[in-house]
C-alpha cells in the first residue's frame, strides 16, 4: 500500500500527523510519502523570488520546505522508518513539477520526500494522481469548505488529523452502513485497531427506528469480520441524525472511520454528505475510506 | 444520458479551479451586451471592458500572466479597439527593451556572487550594533535598489541578511530582532526603488505611459527622475530605520556572536576577482550611459546593451540568462502598454477619470490635492492586493487622466506604487521574507501602517513643496 503524509510545518500538530501516520503505515507495511506544499508567489514576482532563491541557496538557506522535509526525515530517521542516510539537497531530482529527494530503500517499505508548490488542493490532486496513493493524512483544513473540497476532490481515502494526543488510548469509532465504501472502512478498521490496540465501536444510525435490509445486512457483516478477524468490539444500533450520532459517540477519544459518501457529485458539491459533514464537526481525527 | 460521477467529479474539479476565469468571462460577455454608458464610445466601453478583464485576470490568477498578455492583444483586434498592426506596433517599445534588458542585467549582476563583497562592507561600516546593522541595511538596500533594481538587491541582500538571523546562536527565539533585519531589507529595497527609472520596471512602465499617454508627450531623463525622487528615498530610507525599531523592539543591542560567524562565512572570499571587477565596470558604463546617453539611444537600448556586453564578456551565458528571466511578465508588461495606450486612445481613461473626478467635485474645488491623496490610496491599495508593477501597468492611464498636472500625477502613482507596505504579494522582497516562515503576516501591517502613513505624507510634501520649487530646473514640461 501506499501512503501520503501532507506536512505544512515543524509544529507539534506536524509531528502528531507524521506520528500516528507513521504508526498506521507501520501496521499495513505501506510506502511512505512525506510531502510538503508551499504557497507560491504571485506570477508577476514569481522570476524574482526565484533569482533570490537561487542565491540563497548559494549560502545554504534553502527552501523552508525543504527544512520541513528534513525535519519530518529526522523523526522518520529517529523512529526506524527511514533508511539510516543523510538528508542531502544534492539528491533533489525535479520532474514533473515536483521536487523528489531520492533516498536509498533499505527496509521492506520506501520512504518518499517531496516538495510541491502552489495551490493546495490541486498540487494534493496531482500528488495523489502521481502516487496513487491508498490514503492520504493531513491536518484538519481551517476553512470548512475546504475539508468539503478535499474530501470530495481527492480520489483517495482521507484520513484528517484533528485534535490528535499521542498519550491517550483512542478507540474505533466505526460508522456502518449500505454504501459500498463501508465494506472498505470495516477491513481498514480491523488493521488499525490491531495496529493501535484499539477497542472498536460499530455504530449504525438510522434516522428513524426503522431500520432497512441494507443496513441490517451491513450490520452483520460489520460484526462478523469484526469477530471473524478477533477484535474486541462494541456494536450498536442506533436513531437519530447520522452526523450529530457520530459526533457525540466520537466525543474526543475515537477514530473515526467511515466510507465516502457516493452519491450525486453535484448535490455532494453544493450540499456536502454525511462523512463530509461528520469530518467538518467532529473534534477527533477522522478516516473517510475511498 | 448519464454521466459518470467520476467525470462529473473531474468537471467540479476543474469548474472550481477555473472559478475567476468562468465568472470574469460571464460578467464580461454580461457586460459587452449591456448598453454603453453615455460619454464614451463603443470602443471606449469595449475598452473598459477589456481593462476590467485583465485586472481581474491579474489579481485573480486563473490562467498564466503571458496568456493574459496574449489576450489582450487578440481582444483588442476582435474587439475593433485597434487595428492588428496597431497593436502589434504598441506592444514593443523602449520600457520593453528597458525591463527586458534590467532583468537580463540582474541575472549577470547576482551570479557573480557579489553577495559575499556587499555582506563585508555592510559589517566593516556597521560594526555588532543592532541600530547600526539596521541602518545599514536599509541605506544599502535603498541605495542599490535605486540603480539595479528592486529584485537584484532582494536577491544578493537577503542572504545576508538570514545568514546574520541564523547566525544568532542564541537558544530563545528572535521574532523581533529577526523581523528588524529582514524588513529593513525588504523596506529599504522598496523605498529605494522609486529612487531612478532604472529602480522598478513600474517605473520604466510610466515613462512610457508619460510619451504615449499624454497630449504634449512628457519626457523625464534618467538624471531629472532622480531629482525628483531621490529625496523621497533619503526621507524614506532614514525613516524606515526609525520606524522600523518602533515597530520591533529588538531582543538585544549587539549581535557579535553573529558578527564572528559572518565574517568567518565569508572571509574566503579574497580579494576582488576579474569577473567582479567587470560585472562592476560594465554597470557603471550602462549607469553612466542612462544619465547622459539616455535622450540620444533611450534607457531600453541602453539597458539590452548592458545586457548584451555580460553575455559577450562570458560573465553570464545566455542558457542562465534564458532560464532566469521572465519572458511572461516581459510580455504581460508590454501588453498591458498596449492597453494603456488603446486606453488613451478609446478616451477610457479619460473616462474613467472623469468620472472618479465627479464623486468628489465639491471637495476638488476647496482641496487641490485631493486627486493626489485619491491616486496614492488607489494605488497603493492595488498594488498590496496585486504587486506594484502590475499596479502602474493597469492604473497608470487613469491616474495620469484623472485631472491632476499628469507629471505629478504619473509621479506620484509611480512612488505611491512602492507603498505595498502590508502584504507579502506586492514586492519580491516581501514574499521572499514571508515564505521563509521567519516573519507573520502580522508583523507586515505591525510595521506596514506606520511605512504607509509616513510615506504618504512625504510624498504630499514633495508635491507641495519640493517639486513646484524644482520643477524649472528639470525642464518636465
Amino acid at each position: 500500500m501506499k501512503f501520503l503524509i501532507a506536512l505544512k510545518n515543524t509544529t507539534d500538530e506536524s509531528k502528531n500527523i507524521l506520528e500516528i501516520g507513521c504508526k498506521i503505515a507501520e501496521g499495513f507495511s505501506a510506502d511512505l510519502t512525506i510531502c510538503y506544499i508551499g504557497k507560491q508567489s504571485r506570477a508577476l514576482i514569481e522570476g524574482d523570488v526565484n533569482l533570490a532563491r537561487q542565491t540563497l541557496s548559494e549560502w545554504n538557506i534553502h527552501h523552508p520546505g525543504l527544512e520541513v522535509l528534513e525535519w519530518a526525515f529526522n523523526i522518520l530517521k529517529e523512529k526506524g522508518f527511514a533508511p539510516d542516510s543523510e538528508f542531502n539537497i544534492e539528491n533533489l531530482v525535479e520532474e514533473k513539477g515536483r521536487i523528489r529527494m531520492v533516498l536509498p530503500k533499505t527496509t521492506n517499505y520506501q520512504i518518499r520526500l517531496v516538495l510541491r508548490e502552489g495551490d493546495l488542493l490541486s498540487e494534493l490532486n496531482n500528488e495523489v494522481k502521481h502516487g496513487e496513493f491508498d490514503i492520504a493524512i493531513m491536518g484538519f483544513p481551517r476553512r470548512k469548505r475546504m475539508t468539503h473540497k478535499m474530501a470530495q476532490f481527492l480520489d483517495t481515502s482521507i484520513f484528517f488529523v484533528k485534535n490528535f494526543k499521542p498519550s491517550w488510548d483512542y478507540k474505533i469509532l466505526l460508522c456502518v452502513d449500505d454504501s459500498r465504501a463501508t465494506k472498505r472502512a470495516v477491513i481498514l478498521s480491523t488493521r488499525i485497531s490491531k495496529q493501535f490496540d484499539a477497542d472498536v465501536i460499530s455504530v449504525t444510525v438510522s434516522k428513524t427506528s426503522f431500520f432497512g435490509k441494507g443496513y441490517r445486512n451491513a450490520h452483520t457483516w460489520a460484526e462478523r469480520y469484526l469477530k471473524r478477524g478477533k477484535i474486541p468490539f462494541e456494536s450498536k444500533l442506533l436513531s437519530g441524525n447520522p452526523v450529530d450520532v457520530f459526533v457525540d459517540e466520537a466525543g474526543e477519544d475515537h477514530i473515526i472511520i467511515m466510507g465516502k459518501a457516493k452519491g450525486n457529485e453535484i448535490l455532494k458539491f453544493i450540499f456536502g454528505s454525511k462523512p463530509i459533514h461528520t469530518a467538518q464537526r467532529a473534534n477527533c481525527p477522522v478516516l473517510m475510506v475511498n | 444520458m448519464r454521466l459518470p460521477n467520476d467525470l462529473i467529479r473531474n468537471l467540479l474539479f476543474w469548474a472550481q479551479q477555473k472559478r475567476w476565469l468562468i465568472i470574469i468571462a460571464f460578467l464580461g460577455v454580461v457586460m459587452y451586451q449591456l448598453p454603453y454608458p453615455d460619454g464614451i464610445s463603443i470602443a471606449g466601453y469595449r475598452t473598459l471592458i477589456l481593462c476590467i478583464i485583465v485586472i481581474s485576470l491579474i489579481i485573480t490568477e486563473p490562467v498564466p500572466l503571458p496568456a493574459v498578455a496574449l489576450l489582450i492583444a487578440v481582444l483588442e483586434v476582435v474587439f475593433h479597439i485597434a487595428s492588428p498592426v496597431e497593436v502589434a506596433n504598441s506592444y514593443m517599445n523602449d520600457s520593453v527593451f528597458f525591463i527586458m534588458g534590467s532583468l537580463m542585467m540582474a541575472v549577470a549582476i547576482v551570479h557573480q556572487g557579489l553577495d559575499t563583497r556587499l555582506a563585508l562592507g555592510i559589517i566593516r561600516l556597521t560594526g555588532n550594533k543592532v541600530k547600526n546593522i539596521v541602518l545599514g541595511f536599509t541605506c544599502v538596500s535603498a541605495l542599490l535598489s535605486s540603480f539595479i533594481g528592486e529584485h537584484t538587491v532582494v536577491a544578493m541582500m537577503l542572504p545576508v541578511g538570514l545568514s546574520l538571523v541564523r547566525n544568532c546562536g542564541k537558544n530563545k527565539p528572535i521574532p523581533n530582532l529577526t523581523a528588524l533585519i529582514l524588513f529593513s531589507i525588504a523596506y529599504g529595497s522598496t523605498v529605494g526603488s522609486i529612487g531612478t527609472p532604472s529602480g522598478g520596471a513600474r517605473n520604466a512602465i510610466m515613462l512610457e505611459y508619460w510619451r504615449a499617454i499624454t497630449d504634449s508627450g512628457l519626457t523625464l531623463t534618467y538624471f531629472q527622475w532622480i531629482i525628483m525622487a531621490y529625496p523621497m528615498v533619503i526621507i524614506g530610507m532614514l525613516s524606515t530605520t526609525f520606524l522600523l525599531q518602533m515597530a520591533f523592539k529588538p531582543e538585544f543591542n549587539r549581535m557579535d556572536t553573529a558578527i564572528r560567524r559572518l565574517k568567518i562565512q565569508v572571509a574566503h572570499k579574497g580579494k576582488i576577482t576579474g569577473n567582479e571587477f567587470l560585472t562592476i565596470l560594465i554597470f557603471v558604463i550602462v549607469f553612466l550611459c542612462w544619465i547622459f546617453l539616455n535622450e540620444q539611444y533611450g534607457l531600453g537600448i541602453i539597458a539590452i546593451g548592458g545586457a548584451f556586453l555580460y553575455m559577450a564578456t562570458g560573465l553570464v551565458e545566455w542558457k542562465q540568462v534564458s532560464q532566469n528571466t521572465n519572458w511572461g511578465v516581459i510580455l504581460l508588461f508590454a501588453g498591458t502598454i498596449s492597453l494603456g495606450v488603446q486606453m488613451k486612445n478609446t478616451g477610457t481613461a479619460l473616462w474613467i477619470g472623469n468620472s472618479l473626478m465627479s464623486l468628489f467635485s465639491p471637495l476638488i474645488d476647496q482641496f487641490t490635492m485631493i486627486p493626489y491623496i485619491l491616486n496614492i490610496f488607489l494605488t497603493m491599495l492595488l498594488s498590496n492586493i496585486m504587486s506594484s508593477s502590475g499596479t502602474v501597468a493597469v492604473l497608470g492611464p487613469i491616474t495620469l487622466s484623472m485631472g491632476g498636472d499628469p507629471a505629478y500625477m504619473g509621479m506620484t502613482t509611480a512612488i505611491s506604487s512602492a507603498f505595498g507596505y502590508f502584504s507579502a504579494i506586492a514586492a519580491p522582497a516581501c514574499m521572499i521574507i514571508y515564505s521563509s516562515g521567519l516573519v507573520k503576516m502580522t508583523d507586515f501591517l505591525k510595521a506596514g501602517w506606520r511605512m504607509a502613513i509616513m510615506s504618504t505624507i512625504t510624498l504630499l510634501l514633495l508635491y507641495k513643496f519640493y517639486w513646484p520649487l524644482i520643477i524649472g530646473f528639470t525642464n518636465f514640461k
